[in-house]
C-alpha cells in the first residue's frame, strides 16, 4: 500500500544537515499494528526554519521523537536518519551506541517539547534542571552556567530571577522561553520544536516567533518548528512540509505552498483555517476525520475525504513528485487540485 | 428514527420538526427483558469477564470464595472440633486428622474451618464499617468544602489523635463485646480517620474537573453529583482502603486475642498461632503444625483480599469495562489522539 | 441571528469579582482583581464574543454571566431577576433558582474532562434530563438523546450513545457536550474556548454547527475566545459582537468589523498585530507595539487607565484617570480610551517616557490562574 518515497529528488542548493528517510514507527496493538509513521522521508537543510504542519493524529509529534531516536516503548522505529555534523563524518543515528546517541541528544539535535507547563519538575528550581543537564553531559557546570544566563537574557528573562524560581512561580510564557534556553545549553545545531506556543497568549506567542528569529541568527542554528498552526509558521518558516496521515503529503517553500499549494488536502486546511483575511463564505471545514493508524484507508489515505478522489486514488497510494522549484506533493490529481479547490483570498482587511 | 410530529402541511413542517426534538417520544420501546438484560451485562456479567481475563482476579476471587464456602457450608460439612483425637499428632500423616490436632486432641482442619464464620464477621463488619464512614466523611468534606468541611475535619483529627490500641483496650474493657460484628467495628473505631483524609484529598482535585462543574451547571443535586461523578472515579482508591482495613482487622483481632483484651476463645486463627507459640512451636518440630496451618489461613485470606483488590481496580477502569461490555462495539475504537 | 433589542436575558451591572490570595502561609492575602466594574448586556439570540489573554478575567466574567460564579460586587440578573437572590431566596423571587439554573449553560474547552469518563454518553446524557424532563420514561429520554445526537451529525446514533468518553475523538467529545448543553432548551451557552483544543479543520465546522443550532432551539451565546481568528468568525457569522477585555475591564466592545479591523483602542491593535495571518504584510513590523509584553499582575493593577504601563500612546493623564467605555461617532462600538475624545485633556498631556520595549522579567508576574 505504501509506496518507496525515494524517488522524488529535490536538488538543494544548501547542504543538508539531517536527513530522515523512509523513517517508520509501529506500535503492535491488541486490535491491530499501528503505523503511527509510515514511510516518512524529509531533508532538513542547514540553516533553514522548516515547519512540520499537521493536526492531531497526523504523526507530527511522533516524527519529533523519531528525529532524535527517542519513540517511546514499545514503538518500533525503522528507515535510516542521517546527521551531517559540521565537521567530521555523517551519523547513522539509529546505530549509535546509548553514549554516542546521548551525546548526539542535546548536544547536536535539541528537542523542546510541547506543553511547558509540565516539562520542569516541580520540585527542584530551574537552575537544578540546567545543572542536572550540564552534569549528565559531563559539561562544566559554570561555564555552562554562564552560557545560560545569556541565552535567557537573549529570550528576554531575567537570569537571576529565573534561575532561582521553582517552575510554578514563572508565567507560561517564562517557562516556555526557559524551556527553549534550556535546549540551547549544550550549544546543537538542530533545534526541533513540538507546538511550543500552544498554549501561550497570541502576544507571548507571536514574540516568541520574533525571539526565535533572532536565536536563530545569533546562534546559527536550524529550526524545525511542529505545529498545527499554518498562519503562526508562514512568517517564520522558509519551507513548509504538511503531513497527513502519517505521511507527508506536500512540501516547498512556503509562499509557494500558501499561494500555490498543489494537495488537495493542503488546500483544503488553507481554506478551513479561520483567519482575519479571507472572507467568511470560502472557510470550509473538511469533511470527514483523520484516520485510525489501525486503519488506514487503502490508496491514497486521503481518498475517503477528498474532492477530486477517484478509482485509481483508491488503488494506489501515490508517490511524492517533483513539480516545481524545490516543490513535491503525493497525489495523482495535483494538476486539477488549483481549480477544484479554489483559493478566494479577498482583499487583505 | 421517529419524529411523531411529522408536520401536516408544508408550512408547519419545519417548525414541527424543530420543535420535535424536544417533543420525541420514542415509539420503539425498549422492553423491560432487554433492560434488565443490559443492566446485568453492565453491572454484573462485564465485571465478572474483566476479573476472569486477569490471572489476579481468578486466584483473588478463587482464594475468598474458598473462605467463603468455608465458612458457610464448611461448618456444615466439617464437625466440631472435639478433643477426641490423639495429641499434637503431626500434619499430613493421617485422612482423619490431615492437618495434624493441637495439645488436646482437636482436630486442626476443623479448628480452622471453625473460625472461619467468625473471622468472616468480623473482617467484613469491620472493613465496610471503616470504608463507609471514611468515604461518607472524605467525600462529604471534600466536595462540600466550607463548615461542612471544617467540622468533619476536625472531628477527624480528633480521631486521628486519640492513640488506637489503648482506645481499642478501654472500649473492649467497658463494652465486654462477644460479637464478631461488634469487634470487627471496634478495632477499626479510628482506623477510618486517616482514610478520610485521602480520600478527601482525592475528591478535591476531582471536584475541579470540568464535568463535576457542568453537572452544577445543570443543576444536578449534590447528592447525585457526588454519587455518579465523584464516587465512580474514587473506587479503585476506595477498594484499596477497603483491602487493607480488611487486613488490618485480621491482623489487630489476632494481637487483640493475643493480649487478653478480647474475651478468650479457641476458635480464632490468631488465639492458635499464639497457644501454638507458648507450647513450644518455634523451638521444636512437634508443635510446628500447629502455628503454620492457622499461619497459612491468615496469609491466604490476606493474599486472596490483595489479588481481588487489584484486580477489581481493573473493573473500574472504564476502558476495561468498554472491552469487555457486549453493547459497545467490541473491537472498537479506542482513540489515540 | 441577529440580536433584538428587547429585554437582555443576562444584564450585568458593576460587576466586580475579586478573589483572595494568600500569599504564603502568614503573609497577608492580596486581592485579584479579576473583573472590575464592568456592564454588559446579553441579548436573546445574540452571539457576544470575549476577547482577551490569560489574566483579563474573561473566563471569570463568563462563569459569573451564567452564574457559577458568585459576584463580590454589582449583580447578575436574568431576565430582571438577580441571580443570587433567587438562590437565596432574597426578598420577591420573580423566577425561581431552577429555572435559571437550566438556562444557563457551559461548554468547557477541554472535551477530554468534560465528560465523566466512567459512564457511557448515553448515561451522562440521560442525567440532566431525569432532573429537568422527570415525567419522560426511560425509552422517550432514549429517543430525545439518540435524535439530537443525529442532528449534530454523530451516525449512527446508537452506536455512540452506547460509547465511553475515551472511545470518541475530540471533535466527537465536543460535539457531545453541545448536545448536552442543548438538551435543557437554555436560554444562554458559555462556550468557553470551546473550539480551541480541536484541531484547526474542526473548528469551522463546530462553530457552524453551534450558529445553525442557535436558530433552532433560540439560544444566545457567550464565547470565550483568546484567538482573534475565531471570535472574527463567528462574530462575522452571527452578526454577534466582539468585546476585549484587559485586566478586568472591557476595552472595546462592538461590532467585528468596528472591532477587529476599525481598532480604535490600543490593546486591541496590539492583539490584532499578534494574530498571524496567512499572508505576512511587510509593511507590519515585527517588534510589538506595546512598551512591555508581559501583563501586569491581576493583583496589583495600575492606576488610572489599566494599559497605560503597556500603551504606545500612553499620556500623564493615562495614569491618573480611568477612561470610560462611550460610544464612539461611527456608531455600533463603544471604547474606553481618551483618543477616542477629541476634547479630551488627554491631547494636552504629555507622552509618558520611559524606555521603549521593556520586555519580561523583573517584577512582572502574569500568571495565569485557574480563574481567569
Amino acid at each position: 500500500m505504501t509506496v518507496s518515497e525515494t524517488q522524488f529528488e529535490h536538488e538543494p542548493e544548501q547542504e543538508i544537515i539531517l536527513e530522515v528517510e523512509n523513517v517508520s514507527v509501529e506500535f503492535d496493538m491488541e486490535r491491530g499494528t499501528s503505523r503511527v509513521l509510515d514511510t516518512v522521508s524529509l531533508d532538513v537543510r542547514r540553516g533553514e526554519t522548516i515547519g512540520v504542519v499537521g493536526e492531531s493524529g497526523s504523526g507530527k509529534s511522533m516524527f519529533a521523537s523519531a528525529m532524535l531516536d527517542a519513540v517511546v516503548d514499545p514503538g518500533i522505529l525503522s528507515g535510516d536518519l542521517t546527521y551531517y555534523p559540521n565537521e567530521g563524518e555523517p551519523v547513522d543515528v539509529l546505530n549509535l551506541s546509548d553514549e554516542e546517541l546521548r551525546r548526539l541528544r542535546w548536544e547536536e539535535i535539541s528537542l523542546v517539547f510541547q506543553g511547558a507547563m509540565s516539562s520542569f519538575n516541580p520540585v527542584i528550581k530551574v537552575e537544578d534542571h540546567f545543572v542536572e543537564t550540564l552534569e549528565d553531559h559531563g559539561y562544566d557546570v559554570d561555564e555552562g552556567l554562564e552560557r545560560a544566563h545569556q541565552l535567557l537574557a537573549d529570550l528576554y528573562l531575567d537570569p537571576n530571577r529565573v534561575l532561582d524560581s521553582y517552575p510554578h512561580e514563572l508565567s507560561g510564557g517564562m517557562k516556555q522561553r526557559a524551556l527553549i534556553a534550556l535546549g540551547l545549553l549544550l550549544e546543537p545545531n538542530v533545534l526541533v520544536m513540538d507546538e511550543p506556543t500552544a498554549a501561550l497568549d497570541l502576544l507571548m506567542q507571536r514574540s516568541i516567533i520574533s525571539l526565535l528569529e533572532d536565536i536563530k541568527e545569533k546562534y546559527d542554528l536550524t529550526l524545525v518548528f511542529i505545529t498545527h498552526d499554518l498562519p503562526l509558521v508562514g512568517e517564520l518558516c522558509d519551507r513548509l512540509a504538511v503531513m497527513y496521515s502519517f505521511q507527508f503529503v506536500e512540501s516547498g517553500p512556503t509562499a509557494e505552498i500558501i499561494d500555490h499549494a498543489k494537495h488537495p488536502y493542503t488546500r483544503a486546511l488553507l481554506n478551513a483555517t479561520p483567519n482575519m483575511q479571507m472572507p467568511l463564505e470560502t472557510m470550509r471545514p473538511i469533511e470527514g476525520a483523520s484516520p485510525d493508524p489501525v486503519n488506514v484507508p487503502p490508496g491514497c489515505s486521503y481518498h475517503p475525504r477528498c474532492e477530486l478522489a477517484d478509482d485509481l486514488c483508491e488503488a494506489q497510494d501515490p508517490a511524492r513528485e517533483l513539480i516545481g522549484d524545490d516543490h513535491d506533493v503525493a497525489c495523482h490529481h495535483w494538476e486539477e487540485s488549483a481549480d477544484a479547490i479554489p483559493f478566494d483570498r479577498g482583499e487583505s482587511r | 428514527m421517529s419524529h411523531d410530529s411529522g408536520g401536516t402541511t408544508a408550512e408547519t413542517t419545519e417548525v414541527a420538526q424543530d420543535e420535535s426534538l424536544f417533543e420525541t417520544r420514542s415509539v420503539e420501546k425498549m422492553t423491560r427483558g432487554e433492560y434488565y438484560r443490559e443492566l446485568f451485562d453492565t453491572w454484573i456479567a462485564a465485571p465478572l469477564r474483566i476479573l476472569r481475563s486477569d490471572y489476579r482476579g481468578i486466584f483473588g476471587f478463587a482464594l475468598i470464595g474458598i473462605f467463603i464456602l468455608m465458612g458457610t457450608i464448611g461448618v456444615w460439612i466439617v464437625p466440631s472440633p472435639e478433643a477426641t483425637g490423639p495429641i499434637l499428632q503431626p500434619a499430613f500423616k493421617s485422612m482423619e486428622h490431615p492437618l495434624g490436632t493441637d495439645s488436646v486432641g482437636k482436630d486442626m482442619v476443623s479448628l480452622i474451618v471453625h473460625s472461619t464464620p467468625a473471622m468472616l464477621k468480623m473482617v467484613s463488619a469491620g472493613a465496610i464499617f471503616a470504608t463507609s464512614l471514611a468515604t461518607i466523611i472524605g467525600v462529604s468534606a471534600g466536595y462540600l468544602g466550607g463548615t461542612v468541611d471544617r467540622a468533619m475535619m476536625t472531628i477527624v483529627d480528633v480521631a486521628m489523635t486519640i492513640p488506637g490500641l489503648p482506645l481499642i483496650i478501654v472500649l473492649a474493657a467497658v463494652i465486654d463485646p462477644t460479637s464478631p460484628y461488634l469487634i470487627g467495628i471496634l478495632v477499626t473505631i479510628n482506623a477510618w480517620a486517616g482514610s478520610s483524609r485521602t480520600i478527601r484529598s482525592q475528591v478535591l482535585t476531582l471536584r475541579n474537573q470540568s464535568y463535576v462543574e457542568a453537572s452544577r451547571a445543570m443543576g444536578l443535586s449534590t447528592f447525585t453529583i457526588m454519587s455518579k461523578d465523584v464516587l465512580p472515579n474514587m473506587m479503585p482508591y476506595i477498594m484499596m482502603g477497603f483491602v487493607g482495613t480488611a487486613r488490618r482487622v485480621i491482623f489487630a483481632s489476632a494481637g487483640l486475642y493475643f493480649i487478653g483484651v478480647l474475651p478468650f476463645s479457641t476458635l480464632n486463627w490468631g488465639v492458635m498461632m499464639n497457644l501454638a507459640r507458648s507450647n513450644g512451636a518455634l523451638y521444636s518440630p512437634i508443635a510446628a503444625h500447629w502455628l503454620w496451618a492457622p499461619m497459612m489461613a491468615i496469609v491466604l485470606m490476606s493474599l486472596g483480599l490483595i489479588l481481588l483488590a487489584q484486580s477489581f481496580d481493573r473493573v473500574f477502569n472504564p476502558r476495561l469495562r468498554a472491552k469487555h461490555q457486549k453493547s459497545s462495539d467490541a473491537d472498537d475504537s479506542e482513540v489515540l489522539s | 441571528m441577529s440580536r433584538s433589542n428587547g429585554e437582555p436575558v443576562i444584564s450585568i451591572e458593576d460587576l466586580e469579582v475579586h478573589f483572595e490570595k494568600k500569599d504564603g502561609f502568614l503573609g497577608k492575602s492580596q486581592t485579584v482583581y479579576a473583573v472590575d466594574g464592568l456592564d454588559l448586556d446579553i441579548y436573546e439570540n445574540d452571539v457576544l464574543v470575549l476577547v482577551g489573554e490569560s489574566g483579563c478575567g474573561k473566563t471569570t466574567l463568563g462563569k459569573t454571566a451564567i452564574g457559577l460564579q458568585e459576584p463580590t460586587g454589582g449583580s447578575v440578573k436574568y431576565r430582571g431577576q438577580d441571580i443570587w437572590d433567587a438562590k437565596e431566596g432574597n426578598g420577591d423571587v420573580d423566577i425561581p433558582y431552577d429555572e435559571i439554573r437550566r438556562s444557563l449553560q457551559i461548554i468547557h474547552q477541554d472535551p477530554g474532562s468534560a465528560l465523566n469518563p466512567n459512564r457511557t454518553v448515553m448515561a451522562n446524557l440521560s442525567e440532566p434530563l431525569k432532573k429537568w424532563e422527570p415525567d419522560l420514561d426511560l425509552n422517550d429520554r432514549r429517543e430525545r438523546i439518540i435524535s439530537l445526537l443525529e442532528r449534530v451529525g454523530m451516525t449512527p446514533p446508537q452506536d455512540y450513545a452506547s460509547r465511553y468518553a475515551h472511545q470518541l475523538s475530540g471533535g466527537e467529545k465536543q460535539r457531545v457536550v453541545l448536545v448536552r448543553a442543548l438538551l435543557m432548551n437554555p436560554d444562554l451557552i458559555l462556550a468557553d474556548e470551546a473550539v480551541s483544543a480541536l484541531d484547526v479543520s474542526l473548528r469551522i465546522e463546530m462553530m457552524d454547527l453551534m450558529l445553525e443550532l442557535q436558530d433552532l432551539i433560540d439560544t444566545s451565546y457567550l464565547f470565550i475566545s483568546h484567538d482573534l481568528s475565531n471570535a472574527r468568525y463567528i462574530s462575522e457569522k452571527a452578526d454577534g459582537r466582539v468585546g476585549i477585555m484587559y485586566l478586568g475591564e472591557l476595552v472595546e466592545v462592538g461590532s467585528p468589523e468596528r472591532v477587529l479591523f476599525d481598532t480604535k483602542h490600543p490593546y486591541s491593535k496590539v492583539l490584532r498585530w499578534a494574530t498571524p495571518d496567512l499572508k505576512s504584510d511587510p509593511d507590519v513590523s515585527s517588534v510589538p507595539p506595546v512598551r512591555r509584553i508581559d501583563i501586569p499582575d491581576a493583583v496589583n493593577p495600575p492606576s488610572g487607565c489599566r494599559f497605560h504601563t503597556r500603551c504606545p500612546e500612553a499620556r500623564e493623564v493615562c495614569a491618573q484617570e480611568p477612561p470610560r467605555l462611550l460610544e464612539t461617532d461611527d456608531g455600533d462600538r463603544r471604547v474606553a480610551c481618551f483618543r477616542a475624545e477629541p476634547d479630551h485633556e488627554y491631547w494636552d498631556s504629555d507622552p509618558i517616557e520611559d524606555e521603549s520595549l521593556e520586555v519580561g522579567g523583573a517584577g512582572d508576574d502574569d500568571q495565569a490562574t485557574a480563574d481567569d
